[in-house]
């Protein structure tokens, strides 16, 4: 096959799983409700934490409240419930199939969740709109050269979750039993990456472990560069972290990866 | 043509897995001990498979077939022995190796549950570079053949197990793939959806030319397409040839079925070359026999004693009211073989 086909394969698997991700109307409804809930609470919650108080650690209201809807928008994207294709098929003893296809099960797998992650782009414009309604969010900061720079980070950052998505995942070819090691997954994953609570605010301990793991690459880098709170050098830094995590990553997924079909085609799974 | 569609040598698949205990601090034994048990699956098979051919691979329960057209598709690697699928090793090509076949596991879907059959297709298509035109023809194609209409826009979990086996072929061979693997592609099947399935395979086989490897339980699928067939058990090649010898060769007789006037004739006398099987038999409907007829077999090797002289014999005997020859049924002689283990030279 050629590499244009491949990718033709590919897109026609990401359209496939935006199209599932969209088929059960009820589930579509249920997820944009829930996010712009979140969203709701969240600027309640906030607003009210500074209510009578100007400045957190150097962190004002506005840019406080503007930090946690995003922070719930990326989260709801980049963290979902834990539904992924390719868990759920090793489960179902459905690897073999998947194997037989004339493209390879990785780009199958990152196919379709980029597929999923398209797929929660409506739901989240809704969210932003409703932030922007009740006047919880503004613009990024730095005009279009920040807009440019935060849509580069924001793209590392969606890459990076994906890889973490996918190596836990892949945990799945050695134990049937991840469901709970996923939820704890999930709960670090939301917390280390500064979805809930920005790593402004934490204990300077705390802050430092947290920026040697990958999490902080894939939502607290791109809502800082948001806000400007990145500086020239330190904005290129940010990005060149987000995309040395991509490609360690990416290396460390191919050595599970070969790891995993080496257990299935050599010991049959 | 020259090289031929599928060969396989001393083919050889062995699981390992560790062993797993009972009894106390049986989890921390098996952690520290290790120890390992290793089943042979597949044990030295060797044949080849021309271009054309259908070939049946037949076998009882964990005989192996599963195992080795795993092997042929490159979803598992062989512990030894070598495999060429169309030229090509298939799991260190396996990717390029999958364009080329088509494979349906009966026992399990490759299409997407949540999708109508059609986007399932559609997505195949896709995967395979299938161009739209030569997607409309196919679809069309498969869609007259196997009768799709009905339920091409029904999602997959909503479908009979029969419908679902139909889309599942024609996801396998949408793309015209010149290889089709087929694991138990009737099972669980009515005779109608199984006579349609069969019909299908003969026609893909010989209208375009498509090598099948069929694996399968129900004799009957093997007797309507196989000409040839590969009987395997513990893993080894029992057999391997035409299906007609393999009855001649493994039950060489013949039953001369009667059923008498009276019905307590006492002892019967077995004509010189019989001998008098008694089973429990009925009457054949529409004869005038009553339901407590007696019927009775006379057995004898056709080779030996024509069949015409053992009719004359009996009828000179006897007095019958009906009569009927009949050979052994394949389901008699693959029992035979698997009870016995082996094939008589
Ligand atoms: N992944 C595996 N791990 C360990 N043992 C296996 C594995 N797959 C198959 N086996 C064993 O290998 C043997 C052959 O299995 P296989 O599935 O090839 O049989 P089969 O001929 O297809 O049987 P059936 O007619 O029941 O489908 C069986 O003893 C089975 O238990
Ligand atoms: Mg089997």
């Amino acid at each position: 096959m050629t590499s244009a086909a491949q990718v033709v394969a590919l897109v026609a698997i990401g359209r496939q799983a935006v199209r599932s991700a969209l088929a059960v109307r009820s589930e579509v409804l249920v997820s944009a409700v829930a996010v712009l809930v979140r969203v709701v609470l969240v600027v309640l919650v906030w607003r009210a934490v500074y209510a009578g108080v100007d400045e957190v650690s150097g962190v004002d209201g506005p840019t406080a409240v503007a930090y946690a809807v995003l922070g719930a928008v990326f989260t709801n994207v980049l963290n979902p419930f834990w539904r992924s294709s390719l868990e759920m098929r090793v489960r179902q003893g459905r690897i073999a199939v998947d194997l037989l296809r004339p493209v390879g099960l990785v780009p199958q797998t990152l196919a379709q969740q980029v597929g999923t992650t398209a797929a929660a782009v409506p739901r989240c414009v809704l969210a932003v709109l409703l932030a922007l309604a009740i006047g919880a969010l503004r613009a990024p900061a730095g005009g279009a050269l920040g807009l440019l720079a935060f849509v580069v980070s924001t793209a590392l950052g969606i890459a990076v979750a994906l890889l973490c998505n996918l190596l836990v995942a892949m945990t799945a070819f050695w134990t049937l039993e991840v469901g709970g090691a996923l939820m704890v997954y999930r709960a670090v994953a939301q917390f280390a990456s500064g979805a809930l609570i920005p790593l402004w605010f934490m204990p300077g301990w705390l802050r430092g472990t947290l920026e040697h793991l990958p999490f902080q690459a894939q939502v607290f880098t791109p809502l800082s560069v948001y806000f400007g709170a990145l500086g020239g050098g330190d904005l290129a830094a940010a990005l060149a972290v987000q995309a040395l995590w991509v490609v360690l990553l990416a290396l460390l997924a191919q050595l599970v990866w070969s790891r995993a079909l080496h257990r299935v085609v050599v010991q049959g799974g | 043509m020259g090289q031929p569609m599928i060969r396989a040598e001393g083919l050889v698949k062995e699981f390992t897995r560790p062993v797993r205990r009972t009894g106390p601090l049986a989890g921390l034994r098996s952690l520290v001990t290790r120890e390992r048990v290793t089943t042979r699956a597949v044990d030295g098979v060797s044949f080849t498979v021309e271009r054309g051919e259908l070939v049946g691979y037949l076998g009882p329960n964990g005989a192996g077939k599963s195992t080795t057209i795993k092997m042929l598709t490159g979803v598992l690697v062989p512990t030894s022995g070598t495999v060429e699928v169309d030229g090509r090793v298939p799991w260190k090509d396996r990717t390029r190796n999958a364009r080329g076949i088509g494979v349906v596991f009966g026992q399990r879907t490759q299409l997407w549950h949540d999708l109508p059959l059609r986007d399932s297709f559609e997505l195949v298509a896709k995967l395979y570079g299938l161009d739209r035109p030569d997607y409309e023809r196919a679809l069309g194609r498969f869609t007259e053949l196997l009768d799709l209409g009905e339920f091409l826009d029904t999602p997959v979990r909503g479908l009979s197990l029969g419908q679902r086996m139909r889309g599942d072929l024609t996801a396998a061979m949408l793309y015209g793939p010149p290889l089709l693997y087929l694991d138990e592609p009737t099972v669980g099947l009515d005779v109608v959806a199984k006579a349609r399935i069969r019909e299908f395979v003969a026609e893909t086989n010989a209208v375009d030319g498509t090598t099948v490897v069929l694996t399968t339980h129900d004799l009957v699928d093997v007797e309507r397409l196989c000409r040839r067939v590969l009987l395997i058990d513990h893993g080894e090649v029992l057999y391997d040839g035409d299906l007609a010898a393999l009855r001649r060769r493994y039950v060489p007789y013949r039953d001369l079925v009667v059923t008498l006037a009276r019905e307590d004739d006492g002892p019967l006398v077995a004509p010189p070359g019989t001998t008098v099987v008694e089973e429990p038999r009925t009457a054949r409907a529409g004869t005038g026999a009553s339901d407590a007829a007696r019927v009775v077999a006379f057995r004898f090797d056709p080779a030996q004693t024509p069949t015409p002289a053992v009719v004359a014999a009996v009828t000179a005997e006897h007095e019958v009211v009906d009569l009927d020859v009949t050979d052994p049924d394949l389901e008699a002689v693959i029992a035979e073989i698997y009870s016995s283990g082996r094939v008589r030279a």
